[in-house]
């Protein structure tokens, strides 16, 4: 009888719908990455810098448990929380910004017919969950009842109807151009990657990606030279790692989904190892997602940080038309193909 | 609320501006300090008052790490005072010492020899690349260009090592001393010098790649921070910030002291007057500097290194070891440097501009009043200039293009 018992309660995490936001692609997948993505980022910066990086803790692998030494750390800090603060606001706000990080793992197919809430509308259902952590941000600013998180708060509101217009237009192009708005179904459909279908669409997904998720050159919520950490100026201890460890969930989460758009998903499947799980069988979309995230933190070793302004400039006056062209572009390519 | 509160309308619709705080004139402004407890102010603050993110105003609010340098000096033997001044360019301890060993030479009435004078002119200006680099990596993280900063400050180490290798210290050399130098060129100078300037050469064209012509950079800095020459002129602004308004000046060719009269290299001077124009004039003087140093390593004439009125005071066991090893051993007496009574003022050109000294003699062994005008604090102005009108986040690009080093300012 228990061991009925244990063998249904393994069933149920294995069950699609407990695996994919729990364990992969999700939130223990997602902390994987997380982990090594920032010992990575800064492995390289440190290789371009000259310099070695993480070093000392665990040696032998120069330093890879270094983020798991810096997770400890903050778990044992005392989070300080201003008097003067909204309490519950400032303290909510992070897990629910870090909670609408891992929802959208429930919808976003990892393996052929492996998903963990199979809808139609994945794909606007995946961007708008994205969509409403900008508020959260807001919120923590005018929470934390500080001058320089409310002027990033006022920056992230700046960035983000510059940034999420064209985000929602580029990826809808892709979806146009395959008469369908569910994630598995376009990963299906692409037989030639939809970066070379439509690049445009590719670059606007790309450099909005990385203005969500506030990396340089756009780093200018945070903008450390001016505003401290922007909206994040008073967190400490557990909830500054929680505010810290979404914005690279969210780039996470959109990699995901640039892969799926762009750069063909989880071909080439792998069978042999759905043997072990049948959401493994899907490994490359893993693959090409952290690859891609890798690029987009090397980005850091490379540019500066543009100005308000100039991004604000950028994204509307720049990417905003860009991704209507990638809608004209997909339209285009509709007609002379005659559908895909 | 008070009964003040509640007479006026609540629902004015300058509710917001109120809560955001109005300055003592009514203009709307949001009033911020940046600093002292700033990652990015340095040891000072800056009061900005913005409009929006347009900034009205910023206020240099300087003085955190006043070290009253001015007034221990008059506690001080002269020959203590240079490891004193030095601490206020740590960075640029050569120049900023030899302007007071200039002015205190003057009261002495000593000249020191051809080859000393080229020796402080050899370190003045490794220094001066220390210094500019130091100032290209804050230029760098002040925009969040990390790799700029790391790559400045590891460059910096290939000159901090020379001049280790010339005075047997990093930073605090007090090499140039009233009457001479304090150490001789060491015999493998020449090849060390020549390599790091290969390197320094073949490292500007990476800087070029990655921050000069890098689109992002360019986008912050050009016409950030506009200067015009009559403005900094009035300003009394100096240094590469003053040559790259349009303006040629520079102490080295005004003073004509050191080796200077007698080596050739040309001051960078641009008219744009903006950031890039200051970014772009730091990185022509390292390469003249560069030259300078070749020069210097070309020209040297031979002799001593010493005042011989001071040389001649060394028991001959001291001058034995002298002459073999090329390290001074100063004679007791030298502590007790007595000047006529008078005044003296010297100017020298530092990596941020010109230093200035004044020193009153009252015929004692200490100074009666040393007055130092350093660059950083003559520049420290345009804080205020630069920055009306432009942009909130244009405040680093500002800070990090002007190469403020705020103990210099304070003193």
């Amino acid at each position: 009888m228990t061991t009925g018992t244990i063998g249904r309660i393994v069933d149920f995490v294995l069950s699609p719908h407990i695996f994919a936001p729990l364990i992969y692609p999700g939130l223990l997948a997602a902390t994987l990455v997380l982990l090594t993505l920032i010992w990575a980022e800064r492995k390289m910066t440190a290789k371009v810098q000259l310099r070695y990086g993480p070093l000392y803790v665990l040696k032998p692998l120069g330093g890879a448990i270094q983020l798991i030494a810096d997770a400890i750390k903050f778990m044992f800090q005392e989070p300080i929380m201003p008097r003067n603060a909204d309490k519950w606001v400032f303290a909510l706000a992070p897990v629910a910004m870090m909670a609408f990080t891992i929802i959208p793992f429930a919808f976003i197919p990892a393996a052929p017919g492996f998903v963990g809430v199979d809808v139609e509308y994945s794909l606007p259902l995946v961007l708008s969950l994205s969509a409403l952590i900008p508020p959260l941000i807001l919120a923590t600013s005018w929470a934390a009842n500080n001058k320089f998180t409310l002027l990033g708060g006022v920056r992230e509101a700046f960035m983000m109807v510059a940034y999420e217009v064209s985000l929602f237009i580029a990826a809808f192009a892709v979806a146009s151009y395959y008469g369908t708005l569910s994630l598995s179904k376009i990963v299906e459909a692409q037989s030639v990657p939809g970066i070379i279908l439509n690049p445009i669409a590719a670059g606007v997904f790309f450099v909005t990606m990385l203005m969500t998720a506030s990396k340089l050159p756009y780093d200018i919520v945070e903008g450390e030279q001016e505003i401290v950490a922007g909206p994040f100026t008073e967190y400490s201890g557990i909830l500054y790692m929680l505010v810290m460890g979404a914005s690279y969930m969210e780039l996470y989460v959109l990699s995901l989904v640039f892969v799926e758009l762009f750069l063909g998903g989880w071909k080439p499947v792998i069978p042999a190892l759905a043997s072990i799980h049948p959401a493994f069988e899907g490994i490359s979309l893993f693959i090409k997602a952290y690859l891609v995230l890798l690029f987009a933190v090397f980005l850091r070793s490379v540019y500066a940080r543009y100005r308000l302004d100039q991004a604000l400039e950028i994204g509307w006056k720049k990417l905003f038309p860009l991704a209507l062209l990638s809608v004209i572009w997909s339209l285009a390519l509709l007609l002379v193909a005659g559908g895909a | 609320m008070t009964s003040q509160g509640s007479s006026e309308p609540r629902a004015s619709p300058y509710f917001w501006y109120r809560l955001m705080g109005r300055d003592e004139e009514g203009y709307d402004v949001y009033e911020l300090f940046i600093g002292p407890q700033h990652p990015a102010s340095g040891h000072m603050r800056i009061i900005v008052r913005l409009d929006g993110d347009i900034i009205v105003d910023a206020e240099p609010d300087i003085g955190y790490v006043h070290r009253t340098m001015e007034k221990l000096a008059e506690g001080r033997e002269y020959i203590k005072n240079i490891p004193l001044f030095e601490r206020a360019t740590i960075i640029d301890a050569a120049n900023i010492t030899w302007g007071y060993v200039r002015a205190v030479e003057q009261l002495l009435g000593l000249e020191a020899p051809p080859r000393a004078e080229y020796l402080r002119t050899l370190l003045a200006e490794i220094n001066r690349i220390a210094s500019h680099l130091y100032g290209f990596g804050i230029a760098g993280i002040m925009l969040n260009h990390s790799t700029m900063f790391m790559w400045a400050f590891g460059d910096r180490e290939v000159w901090v090592q020379l001049a280790e290798d010339l005075t047997g210290a990093r930073l605090t050399h007090s090499y140039i001393i009233p009457g001479g130098v304090r150490r001789n060129l060491p015999q493998d100078f020449r090849e060390k010098a020549l390599k790091a300037i290969r390197y320094m050469e073949k490292r500007l064209q990476d800087y070029e790649r990655i921050f000069v012509k890098n689109p992002v950079i360019i986008a912050r800095y050009v016409d950030v921070g506009v200067i015009k020459a009559d403005e900094a002129k009035r300003l009394g602004i100096v240094g590469p910030n003053l040559r790259a308004a349009g303006v040629r000046y520079d102490a080295r060719i005004a003073e004509k002291y050191g080796a200077y009269p007698e080596l050739e290299f040309e001051i960078p001077v641009r008219e744009e007057g903006d950031a890039m124009a200051r970014l772009l004039v730091r990185i022509e003087e390292i390469r003249q500097s560069m030259s300078i140093i070749k020069q210097i390593l070309d020209k040297i004439p031979d002799g001593p290194i010493f005042h011989e009125k001071y040389y001649r005071m060394l028991p001959p066991k001291l001058k034995e070891f002298v002459e073999s090893t090329g390290r001074l051993k100063l004679p007791g007496a030298f502590i007790r440097l007595k000047p006529e009574p008078g005044e003296a003022v010297a100017r020298v050109e530092m990596g941020h501009g010109e230093v200035f000294y004044h020193i009153v003699s009252d015929g004692s062994i200490k100074p009666y009043r040393v007055r130092v005008i350093t660059p950083a604090f003559r520049n420290v102005v345009l804080y205020r200039y630069l920055t009306r009108g432009a942009r909130f986040m244009d405040l680093p690009a500002i800070y990090g293009s002007i190469d403020y080093f705020p103990p210099e300012g304070d003193r």
